[in-house]
């Protein structure tokens, strides 16, 4: 696509525009303001030019084209709307209503059918067809726990097919049968073992692919939405989400709007239930005679104001969710450190504050925003410390569908299989834990095993062969990797959360970075984040280290283990915990609990009993992303705006309101008290976010351009990051497997739990190995089987994965019947464990 | 005026005569055919059929509800009385997997302007020709699914315009008048 762009002339309608040689016909018209209707044509999607909607009129030639797949030429004289073009689109109509169920008062999909709004715009109000209909089947089946399907609606514009191909790259939907017999669907029906994402059903024009907890329930025309972000991951998709009575009932994305247009993941479409939850908390709890009970707003703050005074100091500590939005964060750690007089300050429970640190440096969040399309605009990108398909699944989209157009090349490092490897031009399986390894291993092959300046010190002594063994890499591949990067004139790293998992992989993708910069080239790095907004709470300045904008605080704070570890010290007297389930998330769950209990009052907000809350003195009633306003800032580095849909059930508020409430105890003068007025406050104390815009000008199919610079944030004129170098995590002796930890595709942290459809799509807990080490320990995916470590032992499912690297065990930190923390120990070596059949 | 006039007016005032004609239509009243129906107490107008009155939820010839929950009738409805609320079933109650979980009209708001049964496209919905709407319990105002698939006492295939016998039932909570269908007369208003 480089070099010169070459226009081209042509007229619609008699109106002359000019275009680029190779935009589609459609796009040409569209851009000049005529309207073509269109069936199968969808901009991400490869076109097939099949249900001939799209037919203009080409002046000499006979026959009309679809203008979908046919480019402009200089010189066409292209028209829309003449009479033959009318009576085709009339036509092609006809022939679809032939055979179709036309049950629009039972069909889930009346109201926004595109087939209903097409025919009752351009449409044969008669049809001449008088054969009986053919019918493929009498009832809908259901292909998976949240898809049914109904194929006599359907239109055979092959969406479905092809996004579930293209964009999603689980690739199980095809084409049964031909002609007008031909059926969209699952392999000979079956029920689907897929990624459950519904983007089939969001692509469907008409109403064959159904989601289903969401059937028969309403009309769209009873719903009212609202605009906002997923709250799941740090992808940062937006989305509308539904309701109807007071139960959000859906969420949808829109095609053109936000990086990830019409695709979500099951997490974001199916997961948002929760908000209604009956479970939800509804009025604040307070701790009498042991039980938690139900009191006043102003019981629980009279209750908060005895026991902790003013300007307690560091005897106070703070844990925000990385759920909570920015304006909440920040009033949040304004409440620690000016209300409270405390430094100790943190927004996870998974990581240790100088990693975190480290890892924020080594990305360079503190240099401003970095979209992901310009890092899929690189010759090269290489993804490495992220299982991009699970944890971030629209953020692997994005890349699927971007490298499967264009030649780039995309290097893949991760311990376990992912469906992007299916994509990838390199795949690296190492050893887990190892990232530090395999990119030492990388810079030096680049270099022709000698370190180059940037690398100086650190890689001195370093000998290629350790690293790969160490890695347990081949050399051939890190010299693949190597020579695909060095032939690269930019790269695109995009890191994820592995990185934290084993901090002392940080200081190195920091090296190959300046390493690969140094040798001229343009390097972009982005991180793959698992909490819709990570990223918002580092740079709201809910961390130890730094305060907002990442700019310098006066004294350094504790990050949560080392609050909890003061607490069991009795150092440490109270914690103010918003949002985040530290009993349930921090590893070593028996110490964490051991400590929190020991904390003179624990305060807790959160929207459901959590196991944190369990332990508190005093619950705070919070509320859902579904009943607030503010932003959350994504990976990288989006600042996008979520809007309120619902009242936070029963006396429970906004978080921002009980922050405030909290914070007003004190000084009745803390605020501000409206999220635009605190986002205000926040663009003044933190640079990086002073000429951010929230205002949402995302456009599609004209343009073709998902990417609203705008929202990126800038760089920070104050950072005062470091990176702290690790010393090499170690593993357990014992233990045929290595146990590893992340995000499972259906869930994210505890709280997609919550979230009925999603508990079906996976209620057990499952353990994944590879399909070789499943062979010789005689198992198959299905089994039931013992996972035993030292300090814990559960009986889970087995799932086998065909590529992933031998001797790896992975189980997702989402289950609340098997807690995988319990596995871990606090200041021992990474667990291993043993993993045996269980027989009845 | 003239003497002449005035022994007019006396003669008549003997005579009584402007009493004698008042009293004549009246007498005259009462031995002509009534016109007043005899409502509550013996009779009863049944409407044509082109009546509209309270909603009625129709089953097929199977006994299978009509109704499948599409909610036209209360997207088309102008006051927006109706509430549909679909469901999922398909142990056959309905002639689709799609029945109403809820359907209710609220009468109080209802112009019994028939939208709604001009929307319907199973002919589900129609207004009937009960119109006694009177109740003494305001909640009685929203009439659900459950009373308006019970089969109004007039049925479809029944003329009407014409005036039942009837007798007036009158019970603790609510009254009643109870039309004989088979014993009626046409009558002009
Ligand atoms: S797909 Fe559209 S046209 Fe077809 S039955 Fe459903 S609503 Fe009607
Ligand atoms: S099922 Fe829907 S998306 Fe798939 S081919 Fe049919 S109409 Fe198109
Ligand atoms: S979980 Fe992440 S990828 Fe999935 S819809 Fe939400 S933001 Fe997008
Ligand atoms: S008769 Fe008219 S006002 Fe009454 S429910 Fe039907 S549409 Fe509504
Ligand atoms: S009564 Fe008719 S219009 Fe109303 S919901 Fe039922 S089927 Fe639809
Ligand atoms: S949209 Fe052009 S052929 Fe379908």
């Amino acid at each position: 696509m480089h070099g010169v762009i070459i226009m081209a002339t042509v007229k619609i309608n008699g109106k002359e525009i000019t275009v680029q040689d190779n935009t589609l016909i459609l796009d040409a018209a569209r851009d000049a303001g005529f309207e073509i209707p269109t069936f199968c044509y969808q901009a991400d999607l490869m076109g097939i030019g099949s249900c001939r909607m799209c037919l203009v009129e080409i002046e000499g030639q006979k026959k009309l084209q679809p203008s979908c797949i046919t480019p402009v030429l200089h010189g066409m004289s292209i028209n829309t709307e003449t009479p033959t073009v009318i009576s085709a689109r009339a036509s092609m109509l006809e022939f679809l209503l032939a055979n179709h169920a036309l049950d629009c008062p039972v069909c889930d999909k009346g109201g926004e059918c595109e087939l209903q709004d097409m025919v009752y715009k351009y449409g044969p109000h008669k049809g001449r067809h008088a054969e009986k209909k053919f019918k493929f089947q009498e009832k809908d089946y259901a292909l998976s726990p949240v898809i049914i399907k109904n194929s006599n609606r359907c239109v055979q514009c092959q969406k479905c097919v092809r996004v579930c191909a293209e964009v999603v790259g689980a690739n199980v939907l095809g084409a049964l049968g031909r002609g007008d017999h031909q059926e969209e669907t699952s392999f000979f029906r079956h029920f689907l073992d897929c990624d459950q994402d519904g983007n089939c059903i969001e692509v469907c024009p008409v109403g064959c692919f159904m989601r289903l907890p969401y059937r028969y329930r309403t009309r769209p025309w009873d719903l009212k939405g609202a605009d906002t972000v997923c709250p799941y991951c740090g992808t940062g998709c937006r989305m509308v989400i539904e309701h109807r009575d007071g139960v959000l009932i859906r969420s949808k994305a829109q095609l053109g709007v936000g990086l990830n247009s019409e695709t979500l993941c099951a997490r974001g479409r199916f997961g948002c239930d929760f908000a209604s939850s009956t479970e939800r908390l509804k009025t604040p709890l307070i701790r009498r005679g042991g039980s938690l009970e139900p009191a006043s707003w102003e019981e629980a703050l009279g209750y908060i104001k005895e026991h902790i005074p003013v300007n307690i100091g560091n005897k106070m500590g703070g844990i925000a969710s990385p759920r909570l939005t920015n304006e909440e964060l920040y009033l949040f750690q304004k409440l620690l450190r000016d209300i409270f007089g405390s430094p100790n300050l943190d927004s996870t429970a998974r990581w240790e504050p100088e990693a975190t640190e480290g890892f924020i440096k080594a990305t360079g969040m503190d240099e401003g925003g970095v979209s992901v399309f310009d890092c899929m605009e690189s010759d090269s990108v290489l993804v490495i410390g992220s299982h991009l398909s699970d944890e971030n699944p629209v953020t692997d989209y994005i890349v699927r569908r971007i490298k499967n157009t264009r030649r780039m090349s995309l290097i893949i490092a991760s311990p376990r299989e992912m469906k992007l490897d299916s994509s990838a031009t390199i795949k690296l399986r190492h050893s887990p834990g190892r990232e530090a390894a395999v990119l030492d291993a990388i810079a030096l092959a680049v270099n022709a095993g000698k370190p180059s300046p940037a690398e100086g010190a650190a890689l001195k002594d370093a000998k290629i062969e350790d690293l790969i063994a160490s890695a347990g890499v081949t050399k051939g591949a890190v010299e693949q990797i190597a020579q695909r990067l060095l032939a690269a004139n930019s790269i695109a790293i995009i890191a994820g959360m592995e990185f934290l998992r084993h901090p002392e992989g940080i200081p190195e993708l920091g090296l190959l970075k300046e390493a690969l910069k140094s040798s001229g080239k343009k390097v972009l790095v982005m991180p793959a984040l698992d909490r819709a907004n990570q990223r918002g709470a580092w740079e709201m300045g809910v961390h130890p280290a730094f305060g907002p904008g990442y700019g310098p605080v006066k004294d350094k704070g504790l990050g949560c283990a080392g609050m909890l570890e003061a607490a069991n010290r009795g150092d440490l007297d109270m914690m103010y915990i918003a949002g985040a389930d530290v009993a349930a998330m921090h590893p070593d769950e028996e110490f964490t609990r051991k400590a929190l209990l020991k904390l003179k009052l624990l305060v807790v907000q959160d929207i459901f009993l959590s196991e944190t809350a369990k332990l508190a003195h005093v619950v705070l009633p919070g509320s859902s992303f579904a009943e607030k306003e503010g932003t959350f800032t994504n990976q990288e580095g989006r600042a996008q705006i979520i809007r309120k849909l619902l009242p936070p059930p029963g006396k429970a508020k906004r978080d921002l309101d009980v922050i405030r409430a909290v914070g007003e105890v004190y000084d009745p003068s803390f605020g501000p008290k409206m999220p635009v007025l605190v986002l205000d406050e926040i663009r003044n104390a933190a640079g990086m976010y002073a000429h951010v815009s929230l205002a949402f000008n995302n456009k599609r199919n004209t343009e073709n351009k998902l990417d609203n610079r705008h929202a990126l944030v800038q760089g920070s004129a104050t950072s005062a990051l470091s990176v702290t170098r690790f010393s090499a995590a170690t593993t357990e002796p014992e233990g045929r497997f290595h146990l590893t930890t992340g995000n499972h595709l259906f869930h994210s942290g505890r709280f997609s739990r919550r979230s009925g459809t999603l508990l079906g799509l996976l209620s057990a807990a499952v353990v994944e190995i590879s399909e070789k080490d499943a062979a010789s320990l005689n198992l198959k995916s299905g089994d039931k089987v013992k996972v035993k470590g030292r300090h814990y032992e559960a009986i889970l499912s087995l799932k086998t994965k065909k590529g992933s690297k031998e001797g790896v065990a992975f189980i997702a930190e989402n289950y609340d019947d098997v807690p995988v923390n319990r596995f871990f120990k606090k200041g021992e070596p990474a667990p291993r464990v043993d993993i045996t059949k269980v027989t009845y | 005026m003239g003497d002449g006039f005035k022994i007019f007016e006396l003669v008549k005032k003997v005579l009584f005569t402007d009493f004698v004609k008042g009293l004549s239509i009246t007498l005259g009243y009462n031995v002509s055919r009534s016109i007043t129906h005899r409502y509550p107490d013996e009779e009863k107008w049944i409407p044509y059929r082109r009546f509209r009155g309270l909603h009625t939820l129709n089953k097929d010839e199977h006994g299978r509800e009509l109704c499948v929950a599409c909610e036209l009738c209360s997207k088309a409805c102008p006051t927006q009385c109706i509430t549909v609320i679909p469901m999922e079933d398909d142990t056959g109650r309905g002639i689709a997997d799609r029945v109403a979980k809820v359907w209710k009209v609220d009468l109080v708001r209802c112009l019994f302007c028939g939208y709604c049964e001009d929307a319907c496209p199973t002919r589900a919905v129609r207004l009937g020709r009960e119109y006694e709407l009177a109740c003494i319990d305001s909640r009685c105002n929203v009439r659900q699914r459950e009373e308006l698939l019970h089969p109004q006492p007039t049925p479809e295939a029944f003329e009407g315009g014409v005036v039942a016998r009837a007798t007036f039932i009158r019970k603790k909570r609510s009254i009643k008048v109870k039309a004989d269908l088979m014993n009626t007369k046409k009558r002009s208003i």
